[in-house]
């Protein structure tokens, strides 16, 4: 709104944006202090804000005990994995949708994205089978193929939607100029699609990261990472929750620094491109 | 040969995506509606005979009480989550200073998992622990806040936890809604002295409803795949009385080994997210031949 708002009503807007960003923010904020907490100032009643013994012992404890390490490795190689396979299919796909259309280009995306609404559900127990058949089960190699295939329609569309931003004159001209398809891909489309690029791969990269449903049900001791961790820590040990919460916070660690440094790319690929 | 290429090359690096989703969601669905239809419990069989599972599902108490609380919860998420998503939405299109670190933070809950962020909600749902326990050391020692252990009010927590989630993404969908609405409209009016409310409710928010409609299918569809929300807060308790659909199927799956009735409420899920979804792809289809 273009309003000629006064400066002082401009601050208490910006005030009451704040506060409410204060909110939103808290459950994490309380998270992350509590992991700071000794396990009795952790569940003290009333609580604890910030006047009490920083320690970091949670840390120590959770790490040795359940060898958090190898979560998060879990977690780094699933997740990075099933980004990098899904990008390397899916930039072709959605290079050719953007750039040499069909009738039918349309048609086809829509369709690949209303595959990913459907409940993951309904494909479990299929899979399940499969992968004990193939001995995936509980495998790193078997969750890097799951995820790469079910955030396949999403990888599709974001770059899609960047690619189409690419202006076709610029391919016409290189076109004049005399190059080929190969020069084309790798002298112009490829420079001007790294931005779209690199946004999936952030986008993707969460949603595998923060993925429980699949992890919880097709992994065991091997294979889990940090969402299965946590999950499993959660409940046998239910009050610990100073240990819990250090737990999380290494889980969520990656995400809030990896999301503030590329304010830009996490909007628009959490709304799926719909705010630039 | 280069000429071949030219032509064909384009449809052949689109057929791995294609035929990739093809067999992995249709290849496995037809799987399971198939086993939804036999006697299957433990192991599959794949004799057909009819619809008995079904049957069995909806005579199932614990399934009524999962289609029940969807429902609850659905439609409460699905009204809070749009309604406070616009209010923060108008909030931030008052050009504020450092919209972009403040939207990003109302993103995080999104960007992050619940199975983690439910460590912090199970706090403050405790009523040893939390807000219970905190307001009545103010001194309201009447105060009562224990939804997430009482059965009656449990999936109310779920609900709470999911607003928390979704909205700032909600908020994110209308400001860009927001600020596609036509300039030239807005300062028109404000040059016929429009107060700003008026404005918004009777040019501005009227002018999105394709937003709206997007938000709802994204919400829904959300809505009807929770998961995570369940597993982190009340894993489905006090007793099942936070049971959803995705939960009862798990739970059917592999606590119960009762792969037919996992299948037939798979099924069940999917007919409503398709009733759903079917819509959505016919209007976005049709807006694209306008």
């Amino acid at each position: 709104m273009a309003r000629a708002a006064t400066s002082q009503r401009k601050v208490l807007n910006t005030a009451l944006a704040w506060a409410v960003g204060f909110l939103i923010f808290f459950p994490i904020l309380w998270t992350i202090l509590t992991s700071f907490k000794t396990e009795a100032q952790a569940i003290a009643s009333p609580p604890i804000f910030l006047n009490f013994d920083w320690t970091l012992e949670n840390y120590a404890v959770v790490q040795e005990r359940s060898n958090y390490m190898r979560f998060l490795w879990n977690s780094i190689i699933i997740a990075g994995g099933s980004t990098i396979l899904g990008t390397i299919i899916a930039i072709p796909a959605a290079w050719s949708m953007a750039f040499v259309p069909s009738k039918r280009t349309k048609d086809i995306l829509l369709w690949m994205l209303s595959t990913k609404m459907l409940p993951a559900v309904g494909v479990l127990y299929p899979i399940y089978l499969l992968f004990i058949k193939m001995g995936l089960l509980d495998s790193r190699a078997g969750l890097v193929i799951v995820l790469m295939l079910i955030n396949l329609p999403i990888i599709v569309w974001m770059l899609y939607t960047y690619f189409r931003e690419i202006p076709g004159e610029i391919l016409e001209a290189a076109r004049m100029d005399g190059a080929t398809l190969k020069d084309e891909i790798l002298y112009v489309l490829t420079p001007m699609a790294i931005p779209g690029i690199a946004s999936t791969l952030l986008l993707n990269f969460i949603l595998a990261w923060n993925e429980a449903f699949w992890t919880l049900n097709l992994t065991a001791a091997n294979a889990a990472p940090l969402t299965a961790f946590i999950a499993s820590y959660s409940s046998p040990e239910g009050l610990f929750y100073a240990k819990l919460s250090a737990a999380s916070t290494m889980a969520i660690a990656p995400i809030l620094i990896l999301g503030w440094f590329s304010q830009k790319q996490l909007v628009r690929g959490l709304t799926f491109g719909a705010v630039k | 040969m280069t000429k071949w290429l030219e032509t064909h090359l384009p449809k052949m690096v689109l057929a791995p995506s294609f035929i990739a989703v093809l067999v992995f969601v249709y290849g496995f669905i037809a799987w399971t509606a198939w086993v939804s239809l036999t006697r299957s419990r433990l192991l599959p069989k794949y004799e057909i005979e009819g619809f008995i599972q079904y049957e069995r599902l909806f005579a199932s108490p614990r399934w009524d009480t999962a289609i029940n609380n969807l429902f609850i919860f659905g439609a409460l998420f699905i009204i809070i989550a749009m309604v406070l998503g616009l209010l923060l939405a108008i909030l931030l299109d008052q050009k504020i200073r450092t919209e972009g670190m403040i939207r990003t933070i109302y993103l995080y809950p999104m960007a992050l998992s619940m199975i983690v962020t439910g460590t912090a909600w199970k706090w403050i749902l405790n009523p040893g622990l939390g807000i219970q326990a905190t307001v009545r050391s103010w001194g309201f020692e009447n105060f009562s806040f224990d939804w997430l252990v009482n059965p009656d009010f449990a999936i109310y927590t779920i609900v709470l936890a999911a607003v928390w989630q979704s909205s700032g993404f909600v908020m994110a969908l209308f400001l860009a809604g927001l600020r596609s609405v036509d300039e030239e409209i807005i300062k028109a009016a404000q040059v016929d002295g429009i107060p700003t409310w008026r404005i918004y409710s009777a040019i501005i928010i009227p002018s999105m409803g394709p937003i709206f409609m997007s938000a709802f299918i994204v919400l829904a569809h959300l809505a009807i795949k929770s998961f995570d929300l369940v597993i982190a807060l009340t894993g489905g308790g006090p007793g099942y009385a936070t049971d959803l659909p995705a939960t009862y199927m798990y739970a059917m799956a592999f606590s119960r080994g009762d792969i037919g009735q996992a299948a037939s409420s798979a099924m069940i899920m999917m007919l409503v997210v398709f009733t759903i979804v079917v819509p959505y792809l016919y209007s976005e289809l049709r807006a694209k031949n306008d």
